[in-house]
């Protein structure tokens, strides 16, 4: 066998180019604004997290927003919209990692994507407030939002988004995870053993 | 949708910008990005919009293909636009019109900010597409190289890249078929409401999840017994050169540059 390090590279590499896939596959949600899309290109950055560690899940959710660059290249030029896709990749992942990690069952899943979702309304929140949407403001030279109006799109706009579309994705992982947990737990056995080579 | 993603936007040709090295093409689009912001008049903005004509034709691309990927951002550069428009209150009033004002401030402020989206659009289309993805994989390789230093894992994110960019067509092929597998069961994951979406999706999934762990343990093998052991020493069969060419289109760059900052406000 190679070496545990090269094998878990080429699984994430795998596991991005189905994210980028899935990420071509994004539809708006009715009533929010058109520019925040959902799809479900987080799953193989959390599959990749539960079975190979952290490393790998930011890894997939990295790589996914550099293929998507690649191909769809961006308006701002500088990649404002990938910069945010990738936090909130990570805001989400990681509080499934480290729950899962705790308890390795459906139960533990679930707790891990709640807990994620909510990480990520609010972390997403308020990023975009300081960080982000003047980000865009700057890049486009818009007449920036200010105060209360910043204020109103984040919370009538980033935050149910951010919501829902942590809500769509949990539901979909949990019914995957229990199909999928046979194959899971192989895979994580052989990515997790202490490697001998 | 999904044959056309095969080779990217990559669209093979033999123009001097194909020719250009992919390390140059790069360099090129990364600082003409920060240049396009030293525009803030008519003077500069037309220079631009000059310089990027030049840059089409060079190309040899038809005109079809930048304004197909123009599309996807139409839409964003009208509503700035209009943004512009109807938001930007200094200066004269240019139109007076019931309860619509418009300031000549918004009007041209909207039609610089189109200028600078339509520049940089089309730049970085005519960089995919007169460069493959890998090639620009290879130049990004080599361009972070000094990152080493710092501990960043330069050419094992390369090989990942490599690698997704390699099996993205066959995924998109697979995912294809699944999506046919499941049509054909009265399945239908491209239109419905959120629910409906939502079933559909799973069973496209596990396929897809099974057969990217299986393709990732043989090719794991497979490389294993072509001996593969990282980067160090490897030696390639892609090969990008620099020529006499590629410094001077990063010149050219520069002379801009000095024109632009000569010209502006």
């Amino acid at each position: 066998m190679l070496k545990g390090k090269t094998r878990m590279l080429i699984a994430v590499a795998m596991l991005s180019s189905i994210s980028f896939v899935l990420m071509l596959l994004a539809f708006p949600l009715p009533v929010l604004p058109a520019y925040l899309k959902v799809d479900f290109s987080d799953i193989p950055a959390l599959i990749a997290a539960i079975t190979m560690g952290p490393v790998a899940g930011i890894l997939v959710a990295f790589l996914k927003n550099v293929l998507d660059w690649l191909f769809a290249g961006s308006p701002t030029g500088v990649p404002v919209g990938h910069m945010a896709n990738f936090v909130t990749s990570i805001l989400f992942i990681t509080p499934v990692y480290l729950i899962y990690r705790k308890v390795t069952s459906s139960k533990g899943i679930m707790a891990g994507l709640g807990a994620g979702t909510v990480s990520m309304a609010i972390g997403m929140s308020v990023l975009n407030y300081y960080v982000f949407l003047p980000m865009y403001a700057y890049f486009l030279n818009f007449p920036m939002e200010t105060g209360t109006a910043l204020f109103n799109t984040i919370i009538f706009g980033i935050l149910p988004f951010n919501l829902i579309k942590g809500i769509l994705v949990t539901i979909v992982m949990i019914v995957l995870f229990k199909r999928m947990k046979p194959l899971l737990d192989k895979v994580t056995s052989s990515y997790m053993k202490p490697n001998t080579n | 949708m999904l044959e056309k993603m095969i080779f990217g936007r990559y669209i093979p040709g033999d123009s001097f910008i194909h020719r250009l090295d992919a390390r140059a093409k790069l360099l090129f689009v990364f600082f003409f990005i920060m240049v396009v912001f030293i525009a803030n008049n008519w003077i500069t903005y037309g220079i631009l919009l000059v310089f990027t004509f030049l840059i089409i034709k060079l190309s040899k691309i038809r005109l079809y293909f930048l304004i197909n990927g123009l599309k996807p951002v139409v839409f964003l550069i009208i509503f700035t636009f209009l943004l512009h428009l109807f938001f930007t209150r200094e200066g004269p009033i240019i139109l007076d019109w019931k309860f619509i004002k418009i300031y000549e401030e918004g009007l041209k402020q909207g039609i610089f900010i189109s200028i600078r989206f339509t520049v940089l659009v089309i730049l970085t289309s005519i960089l995919t597409l007169t460069t493959t993805p890998i090639s620009i994989t290879d130049a990004l390789e080599i361009l972070l190289n000094p990152l080493k230093k710092w501990k960043l894992p330069v050419h094992e994110l390369a090989l990942m890249m490599s690698i997704s960019l390699r099996f993205i067509p066959t995924l998109m092929d697979e995912t294809d078929k699944i999506m046919k597998a499941q049509m054909a069961r009265g399945s239908d994951m491209t239109t419905g409401n959120m629910k409906e979406r939502m079933n559909a999706i799973v069973p496209l999934l596990i396929p897809l999840f099974v057969s990217a762990f299986k393709r990732a343990e043989d090719l794991a093998t497979a490389m294993e017994v072509r001996g593969y052991r990282g980067g160090e020493g490897r030696t390639r069969y892609r090969k990008l050169e620099w020529a006499l060419r590629d410094t001077l289109t990063l010149l050219t760059l520069v002379v801009l540059a000095v024109i632009l900052v000569y010209f502006r406000n």
